[in-house]
Order: structure tokens, then sequence, then C-alpha cells
């Protein structure tokens, strides 16, 4: 177990004045078998009225409207987080989970991830999570990280094809080969210790369990991450959406940091 | 007979329609074209006792379909226990992961079904496809009684026809009905809308405010109206002939100009009604339709009172069998096309054509459903002075207030084309008053 301190802003600084904004915010950590948030804040600038809410998904969300004309917009979540209490989640709920056998959006396969599947030879591995590993093992081996090589419209076979891309793209495209495996699998957002953006990885469902592995950095999930959302591929599960009236050219600059500021004192 | 002076009126009629603005608009190739969507004066008359049965079957199928939209949105109880394929259901268009969990006021989701039937030569109803997202249509024969009274009242006074401009009367207890306390609203994207039309007659008559977007806001998680001179007033229920995608930017497609950001999370919350629900789609969409029947089995534990037209579905191998071998005779469906789109006749194809479309149906066989082609019953029309007999169906309305409510009348569509079996507005067809005697 680890008890990990983050704060994930965004700041947009706008060209020209915005009249109105909406908002929805999905950066909430939520607690689950393996991990529990703490001492969550949440401040946004302009002062506007926020709610809070739900989505389909169970994500948390944050969402409001400011009507006051701004030039500059900026939130901040922080919190506290004890995580690696387990390594799986096991929701008391679970009509949703049928849902992520099913290929969709972003994560639907073409060609040639099905060839690759094929060439994996793995269907007769009879432990589902055994299976997961074990494609995770060889796709980490033929798929090579390289930032800023795709987009948030880059499909799993786009991203596949070239043969490079960043978490995003590691994560449709083993959501898509988990579906050849017949394995439920969804796409997560979070956060992890050591970087300074936003990471995604895949949670796999076996027994009722759903396990996380984290495809861009070869391993199971356990205590170094921070969950925030779950999707079918990372459009349902958006950390960030708004829209504008006004504004002109603009860049949001997101800075996230994720510290260890404890070990519990049952860990050796 | 008076009947027939009904007749004499048809000009005048369609006239009156032109000048009260009854269009329907189209776009095609970018432009948008508004045309008269023709009235013919011979209605199609439906007697009591058969209407009856109508009503009675129509009631059971959108009772049926609620139940199966808020099963499929929470439980999934009838896909759980196999009686729907997980596909049919995940891989639909229709199917909104954001209304999982979400439940409508008083568990209404179809507050308005169209429901398109057609009559058999044999005399027998079918039902062709349930349409539970928008359906429009109902202001048409209202309008058209309306004015067909004013032109030839005696006709009326010697029929027992159910008067069917209680419609207005029916739409305000539905929307009474899940009102959670402040203003009815019908909300139009506008006038370059196809049923535009439609919206501000049907605001008229139920007394609600039409409004668009922009007048509309959504403020801690409850959902205002704006008035003209400035002021925000709570709205209870918003009657939206907006499709869900465009209903909420921050909810489903982000480009929506004409939408309201957040009126979706404020529905999540129970403080607003929307009629139709987001979500509906996962049950109108024709892949769902040949299971209906075993909804209703399955929910009610009863026996469907109206039929299905023979459907198949390629997707189970028995029935791609059978429509690789009676290809001629049937009318392939693709299920995610609306509006007489996507669909095309086995036997109208040619070779090309149908080779091309048994290689998409050999890949995606989930897309099509077959259907054997009905005969169905021509009704009269006045062509050219002349009397003809054209294909016409039947969009019956079922309304959900606090008890489901069947509109004793309907829309009689007609193709004006001697050949077509496709009588939809948007395809050029005219239409018709539907009388059901009450007695």
């Amino acid at each position: 177990m680890k008890k990990l301190h983050f704060e994930y802003s965004m700041e947009i600084n706008y060209a020209e004045m915005v009249s109105t904004c909406s908002y929805t915010i999905k950066c909430i950590p939520q607690k689950n078998n393996r991990q529990i948030p703490d001492n969550l804040a949440i401040g946004i600038c302009p002062p506007s009225n926020y709610c809070l809410g739900f989505d389909g998904l169970h994500n948390q969300q944050v969402y409001g409207r400011n009507d006051e004309p701004h030039d500059r917009f900026v939130y901040k979540i922080s919190g506290d987080v004890t995580v690696g209490m387990a390594l799986y989640d096991e929701p008391e709920n679970d009509d949703i989970s049928m849902v992520f056998k099913h290929p969709h959006g972003l994560n639907i396969p073409g060609s040639r991830i099905k060839e690759y599947y094929n060439s994996l030879g793995v269907d007769d591995i009879s432990d589902t999570y055994r299976k997961a590993l074990n494609v995770m093992y060889r796709f980490y081996e033929d798929f090579e990280y390289r930032p800023n090589t795709t987009d948030i419209y880059t499909t799993a076979e786009e991203a596949f094809a070239q043969g490079y891309g960043v978490c995003q793209d590691f994560a449709h495209i083993f959501i898509a080969l988990m579906h050849l495996a017949n394995i439920p699998a969804r796409y997560v957002t979070g956060l992890i210790t050591g970087e300074g953006a936003s990471h995604a990885w895949v949670e796999v469902l076996c027994e009722g369990r759903w396990y996380g592995l984290d495809p861009t950095n070869n391993k199971p999930v356990f205590d170094e991450h921070i969950k925030l959302g779950v999707g079918r591929d990372a459009n349902d599960c958006m950390i960030n959406r708004g829209i504008m009236r006004g504004g002109g050219v603009h860049t949001p600059i997101i800075k996230v940091s994720v510290e260890e500021i404890g070990k519990d004192i049952n860990d050796d | 007979m008076d009947r027939l002076k009904l007749l004499e009126h048809t000009d005048t009629v369609n006239e009156l329609l032109a000048r009260y603005g009854v269009k329907f608009g189209i776009y095609k190739n970018n432009t948008f074209h508004e045309q008269l969507f023709p009235f013919d004066a011979i209605p199609r008359v439906i007697e009591a006792d058969e209407f009856d049965y109508l009503e009675k079957g129509l009631k059971q199928r959108v009772v049926a379909l609620n139940l199966f939209l808020k099963d499929i949105y929470s439980k999934k109880q009838i896909v759980k226990d196999g009686v729907i394929p997980e596909d049919f259901i995940f891989a639909s268009s229709g199917y909104m992961l954001e209304c999982e969990g979400v439940t409508p006021v008083k568990d209404v989701y179809s507050h308005i079904s169209g429901i398109d039937l057609v009559k058999g030569k044999d005399g027998t109803w079918y039902i062709l496809e349930d349409n539970l997202r928008v359906p429009s249509g109902a202001s048409y024969p209202m309008i058209a009684r309306d004015l067909c009274r004013r032109s030839s009242p005696g006709t009326f006074a010697d029929l027992k026809i159910e008067d069917n401009r209680n419609y207005a009367k029916l739409l305000r207890r539905t929307m009474d009905n899940v009102n959670v306390g402040g203003h009815s609203v019908i909300l139009t994207p506008g006038r370059y809308n196809a049923a535009y039309f439609e919206h501000s007659y049907l605001a008229e008559q139920t007394g609600a405010h039409l409004v668009n977007g922009s007048e509309l806001v959504v403020e801690d998680d409850k959902l205002y109206f704006i008035t003209a001179s400035g002021k925000k007033e709570r709205v209870g229920v918003v009657y939206r002939r907006i499709s869900d995608e465009y209903l909420d930017p921050m909810n489903f497609n982000p480009e929506s100009l004409i939408g309201i950001p957040h009126i979706y999370d404020v529905f999540r919350k129970g403080n607003v009604a929307l009629m139709n629900a987001p979500g509906n789609g996962v049950a109108d969409d024709k892949g769902i339709y040949y299971f209906v029947p075993k909804m209703i089995k399955y929910y009610l534990g009863e026996d469907a009172i109206l039929n299905n037209a023979p459907t198949y579905l390629p997707f189970y191998e028995e029935d791609y069998k059978y429509v690789l071998d009676n290809f001629d005779n049937l009318v392939l469906k693709d299920v995610a096309e609306a509006g007489g789109y996507g669909v095309v006749f086995g036997n109208k194809m040619t070779k090309q054509q149908k080779s091309d479309f048994l290689e998409l149906l050999k890949n995606e066989p989930r897309r099509f459903i077959a259907q054997e082609v009905i005969d169905f019953q021509d009704l009269d029309i006045i062509d050219k002075g002349e009397q003809v007999p054209r294909k016409a169906d039947l969009r019956a309305f079922v309304l959900m207030a606090d008890e489901p409510l069947v509109w004793k009348s309907g829309l009689t569509r007609f193709s004006r084309n001697p050949d077509s079996f496709i009588v939809n507005s948007s395809q050029g067809g005219g239409f018709k008053d539907t009388w059901v005697l009450s007695r």
C-alpha cells in the first residue's frame, strides 16, 4: 500500500473574451477495492456554482456553466489516495459489464489487429487473467511508445498500423486484443506516479473482478496508479470536456503531479 | 351523399393547408426544400370493432417496449436470460451508454410512440415499424380534419366519426403526467426542421411554449426558460423535437449548436422530464423489431395481439439460409436507416447489385433484416381527377400518460407512385385523414 497525493490542474488563457462556457470534468478518484481517496479539494476560477453527479458508467463528474465574461479559466482538483489494497476492483452491481465485451468507437479492430491476435496463439490458455497478461507481454514487445505521434481521434487500428503511439493507443489496441480473446475489457483514465500528464490503461474482467493492466508500462496496476474513470474507449471518460462562446485561439495547459506521501505502517 | 361533397373540396383543403404552412422540409444535396404534404380527401375508414382490436394490440406493444427500455438501461435481464442476443443491444447505434442507470420520471421512456402498420389483402394488420424517438405526423390529420369540417360540415354531422382534434388534450395529459414542476415547453431545432409546422401547431394546441435551445438554460441542476423580459422560469417538462445526439453537447454530440448544455444532467437527477427519453433508439431499431413479440411474452406473459410482418434475422444461421433461398421474395432493410432509406427489394436488384449485397450480408449479417413482402391493401386516392389505388400505411399514435392512450385516428400515408411500396413523406408521399367510426 502507498499513500499518494495528487494534483490535477487545467488552465486556459483565451486570446479573446469568453462570454459563456460549460464544462464537465471527470477527474475525481472514487473509493473501490484498490483505492481509498481522502481530502479531496475542488477549485474553479472564475468561481461558478458547480454540480456533482455521475455519468452512465458511474464516473463522478463536476460540471457547471460560467456566464460571466472571462479570459482565463482554471480548475484544480487535489487529494490523497491510498492505493494498492488489492489487484482488482470488485463492483457490487455490475449489470453494465456486458457492455465491455463489444468493440466500440476507437477500439474496433481492423484486419491488422485481428491478424496480429491470431499470430499470438494464446487461445489455448484457459486462465483468463494469465491469457490477458500473456497478450500484454507480447504486445509490449511489438508496439513502441512515441509521444506526439497520434491524437485523440486515432483508432486502435491506425495506431497499430504505424507501430507506435501513446498510452491511449496502447490501451485501445489492448482492449481490441482482449475482445478478440473474448475477455471483457475497458478503458481507464487515471494518474500515475512519476509522470507529468494523465495516463490511460485497461481493466479486464476475470471472474467478476476487474483487474488493471497497464500495457504502456507492461505491468499490472497495483500501487502507483490512481483511477479516475472508465469507459468503452477514451471518449466515454475524457477528463475535460467544454464548450465556450468566444475565446479565439487557446491551448489548455494541463499539470499533473502525483507524489508518495507515506507508506502504510502495515507495509514492510 | 355528403361524403362526396368532401371530395369536391379537396383543392380548397390543400390550398388552406398551404396557407397554414403545412409543409414538409427536406434536405437534398445540401439545400433545404420545403414541399407541400399533399392531402387526399378520401379518408381511411376504420370500423369501431377493428380499431378496438388495434388499440388493445398497440397498448400491449408500447407497454412492453417501455419495460424493455427500463430493463436495458438497468438490469438487462432479458439479455441475461438469453431472449435477445447482446449484439443486438450493444452494437446498435440507438443504444446510448450515457443513459445507463438513469430512471426517467415515472419510468416512462416512450411518451409518444408512432407505430406503423399496414393492412394485408386478407384484412390482417401487421406492424411494420416502431418509432419511439421523435415520431412526427400527428398534426397533419388534426389540421386536415379541422379544415374538412369547415369546408364540408355536413359530412361530419351524418357520420359518427371519433373526433381526432383531442390529440392536443392527450398530449397535454402526457406532459402533465411527468411534469416535475414548472413550464411545459416544446423544444424545436427551428424553422428549417422538416416538422417545424408540427412543432408550432402542437405548441399552439397544447398551450406549451415553443422554444429553441438558446431560450433554455441549466443552472444548479435545474432547467430554466428565459422569458422575453429576461426572467428565468423553471421548466418541468420538455417535449423535445431534437434527436438524442443533438440534445446536449456536454453529454452527446459536442458539436451540437441547437442543444442545451447539461440538460441531460438535469434529467439524470430527475429535475426535468424529457419526452421522449433519450436512448429509446435501442428499442425501435429494425433488428430489435424482430424481438418485440418475444418481449411481450417475456415481460407481460401474453401473446402479441398484433403481428409483425414475417421477419428473418440473417444473424441466425437458419434465417440466413432462408434469406439466400428466398431472396427474390424478400425485402431487405438496413437496421440503422430510417425514413424509407436503406430498403431494397430482392427482385428489383440487378445481378451485380445482388452479388454485392450478398457479400455485404455475409460480412455483416447483423446489419440487415429480411421480410416477406406483404401485399398490403391499396387505398383509393384522387389523382388528376381520377380515383386510383395506391399503397398506404397507417401511423398510429400511442401516448403513455398515467395510462396508455391510443389516439383514435392516425396518419395514413400513401405512395403517389403506383409502383412503389414506400410511403414516407420524405420520399414524396401524401397523406389522408384516418376516420375511426364510433359505432
